[in-house]
């Protein structure tokens, strides 16, 4: 009972500081832990870790291979939950450690990497243009626009309401991608701010909180 | 199997509303993967071998198609596949051959005056506020198309794009509001 305990304390804060909300968490433990072997028994490429709190649906579906770590936490944001759609065989999504996903969608062709404690809102994380690539394929003659490339997100980022994180992009650590923004083929540096549909350049956070110290 | 299921649906849709709906006109070959809803009094065409079904992952999502006036025309060419697309017309919405729409909504109209009153807008015509997509255009998810707009053969339009002015052919187009960001090379 000590490793869980070690694991929970984020919760377990929570709960010291308003004792009503126990039953809350306990009922999303037991729906996560549902959610573990439920998709254990019906597919073998999905592996998710025992402390997992859904408090909205779950929705995984694909023949790729979908990996989450220990202690994330699912919640409800404009009615809808987690749900991650793997598109080929060699299809890699991995999740890290201590993750509050609310509402976030995943489309993935070839691989998706969220670092660990990651907050996001109700957003989009696609590593394509399209979702029906095949079909757009036959279409057009200058495909390389088309071909799916990788996206890694860093530890510690916030992804706000609404924003779209497309082919090709890289997040580094600590750092905000904010309302509504598009991220497509961008390179964002450590700890600095992300505004705008395209987001075009990425402003470092110390800059910005000097200006309003000055104001 | 759940292609014949949905070449079912399909022709089931198509011999009901020949017989019931006589402004709703469909031609052979349609599938119906998810819920077709059509609304209104106006006149819709779909052409051969369409394809319309729901978002993949999601359950609540379903193409929808609305006309708000008797004269309104919502002409969909052949080949056209369509996922959890929103569609309005009051004047005229015209889709070529071959054309491929995710998760957006089309409208030509702003439905209330931008005065006090919030009644109909005055200023607004066929010639003024008709939408054109030409041939082989695919647009991504999120994206929205308003009034007046002509989109050219052969471009693609990216997620989460709002698009308020017209589009030349061959272009690769993102942003709030639209930018051309890339020609490409005509087949």
């Amino acid at each position: 009972m000590k490793i869980t305990f070690k694991y929970m304390d984020q919760k377990l804060c929570k709960i010291v500081k308003n004792p009503k909300k126990t039953l809350t968490v306990l009922k999303a433990l037991l729906i996560g832990s549902f959610y573990i072997i439920y998709y254990r028994t019906i597919t073998k490429t999905v592996t998710i870790k025992f402390p997992f709190f859904a408090f909205y649906r779950v929705k995984i579906t694909g023949p790729g291979s979908v990996f989450i770590d220990k202690n994330c936490s699912v919640f409800k944001n404009i009615y809808e939950g987690l749900t991650i759609v793997t598109l080929s065989k060699e299809a890699q999504v991995k999740i890290g450690k201590g993750c509050y996903l609310g509402g976030l969608t995943i489309y993935c062709y070839k691989k998706i990497e969220i670092g660990n404690r990651t907050i996001t809102a109700n957003s989009l994380v696609q590593d394509s243009l399209f979702c029906e690539i095949n079909r757009v394929k036959s279409l057009f003659k200058e495909t390389d626009i088309l071909e799916p490339k990788s996206v890694i997100i860093g530890e510690n980022v916030w992804l706000g309401a609404l924003s779209c994180i497309l082919s090709g992009t890289i997040i580094g650590d600590d750092s905000v991608i904010s309302f509504g923004s598009v991220c497509y083929k961008l390179k964002v540096k450590k700890y600095s701010l992300v505004v705008g549909n395209p987001g075009v350049r990425s402003l470092p956070i110390r800059h910005v909180l000097l200006l309003s110290e000055k104001q | 199997m759940k292609d014949l299921i949905a070449r079912i649906r399909g022709e089931c849709y198509r011999i009901k509303c020949k017989l019931f709906k006589k402004n709703v006109l469909i031609k052979k070959g349609l599938k119906i993967y998810n819920k077709l809803e059509i609304k209104g009094k106006g006149k819709v065409i779909i052409g051969q071998n369409c394809v319309i079904s729901g978002l993949r992952g999601y359950k609540n999502y379903y193409v929808t198609l609305y006309t708000h006036s008797p004269e309104a025309i919502i002409n969909i060419g052949d080949n056209v596949s369509l996922f959890g697309v929103r569609i309005s017309a009051k004047f005229a919405v015209i889709i070529g051959n071959d054309v491929l729409i995710e998760d957006s909504s089309i409208t030509d109209t702003d439905f209330h005056s931008i005065d006090r009153s919030r009644k109909t807008p005055t200023n607004e015509n066929i010639e003024r506020c008709t939408v054109v997509i030409g041939n082989r255009v695919s647009i991504a998810a999120k994206s929205i198309i308003t009034k007046g707009v002509s989109i050219g053969d052969d471009s693609i339009v990216g997620p989460g794009s709002v698009i308020t002015r017209s589009i030349p052919p061959n272009s690769l187009v993102l942003g709030n509001p639209a930018k051309v960001i890339k020609q490409m090379a005509s087949k």
